[in-house]
């Protein structure tokens, strides 16, 4: 009879350590499951689209709106816009090849105002416009050349990463922009509007594809 | 007094882990983890809800999400929760013939059914919409729910 009841006892604790595993695992897998979802929503914040823009049916408003960044004196005879993207192996060529030739005669000596408008090709250009919406986080610390370089000279690698939030945040540090503010500009929808402005106002403009 | 502790010695090496309670525990776990993911998409630390059938957002937004400024599925979580602890303490001999965990358990899951009901039927009549979400949880309590009528016949002392 004790034997038959110790029998009992030790089925059991079996089929109670049977139950702990699949509960274990259960809890395991589901608790992953949930880190996962939070881990991967981290990019939900981030706007990395162009986003809808009311009111830019007036011209005035998108142009104020698009807001470029000037280089040089405003006042200078010559204004030269260009309508860019830091995706876009042409743009990349144009700002190391005839930028600096540029810069050198006609910026630097006041006789051309140059002024960099965004415009991220969407189509196959998954990561322009986030690339773009950075530039202007860094410009909010003073540092828009310095990161527009940086973003140029950094393209080959960026481009094909899966999520280049964090190579942006390291060029974002070697270029000495603080990383903490920029991070969080980054992981918003900060000027998600103005690059979009500025998307828009280019193909108002009639720019086919950059750079242009 | 001698014979008593025989008698209760005897019940507790014929006493065997009831498979209703570990059903319970296994349900209520997978409750726990549908609510967090409801709360955490509610409060905004995900992204909207996955939802493949049915319109998740329309009943997450709606003014029946929270109750006296509580999102349901905390409410929910916090349902799951107790009968997880309630089931998983009910199948420790220490507890297995403790009246009060199938009092407790019944009355939980009753009121989780209620609960539950009520939920549904806004879904279906107020907000016609549905979150798959929302039904999976209906499902995973009314699992509980048949699974606790056992429960009833163990809810007083035996006598004897």
């Amino acid at each position: 009879m004790a034997q038959k009841d110790r029998a009992a006892h030790k089925a059991a604790g079996k089929s109670m350590t049977r139950f702990y595993i699949i509960l274990g695992a259960v809890g395991v897998i589901g608790i992953g499951t949930l880190a996962y979802t939070l881990g991967s929503s981290a990019m939900s914040g981030v706007v990395t689209e162009p986003v809808d823009l009311a009111g830019i049916e007036d011209m005035n408003t998108l142009v104020s709106m698009a807001a470029g960044v000037g280089q040089g004196d405003p006042q200078a005879p010559v204004r030269i816009l260009e309508f860019s993207d830091y995706q876009c192996p042409w743009c990349a060529k144009f700002a190391f090849d005839v930028k600096p030739f540029l810069s050198l005669n006609y910026i630097e000596t006041g006789k051309v105002h140059y002024v960099y408008y965004d415009f991220p090709l969407f189509m196959g250009h998954a990561h322009a416009f986030l690339a773009a919406r950075a530039a202007r986080c860094a410009g909010e610390q003073s540092k828009y050349w310095e990161y527009h370089d940086e973003l140029f000279r950094q393209q080959a690698r960026w481009s094909i990463a899966t999520n280049p939030t964090g190579d942006f945040v390291d060029y974002a540090g070697s270029v000495g922009v603080d990383t903490g503010a920029f991070e969080a500009c980054l992981k918003s929808d900060r000027f998600a509007d103005v690059v979009t402005a500025n998307l828009r106002l280019g193909e108002q403009l009639g720019v086919q594809g950059p750079p242009t | 007094m001698i014979e008593a502790s025989a008698a209760e010695a005897g019940r507790l090496t014929e006493w065997s882990p009831p498979l209703n309670r570990m059903a319970i525990t296994l349900l209520s776990l997978f409750g726990i983890l549908v609510a967090t993911y409801l709360l955490l998409a509610n409060l905004g630390l995900t992204g909207p809800v996955v939802c493949g059938v049915g319109d998740c957002e329309t009943v997450q937004a709606s003014s029946y999400a929270r109750i006296a400024g509580v999102p349901v599925s905390a409410i929910g979580l916090g349902g799951y929760v107790l009968l997880f602890a309630l089931a998983l303490l009910g199948l420790q001999p220490a507890f297995g013939f403790a009246t009060w965990v199938p009092q407790l358990l019944v009355a939980g899951s009753t009121l989780g059914i209620l609960f539950t009901g009520y939920l549904t039927y806004i879904e279906a009549f107020v907000l016609h919409a549905w979150c798959q979400w929302c039904v999976v949880s209906a499902v995973l309590i009314t699992l509980i729910f048949f699974s606790s009528i056992p429960e009833l016949g163990r809810m007083r002392r035996p006598r004897g």
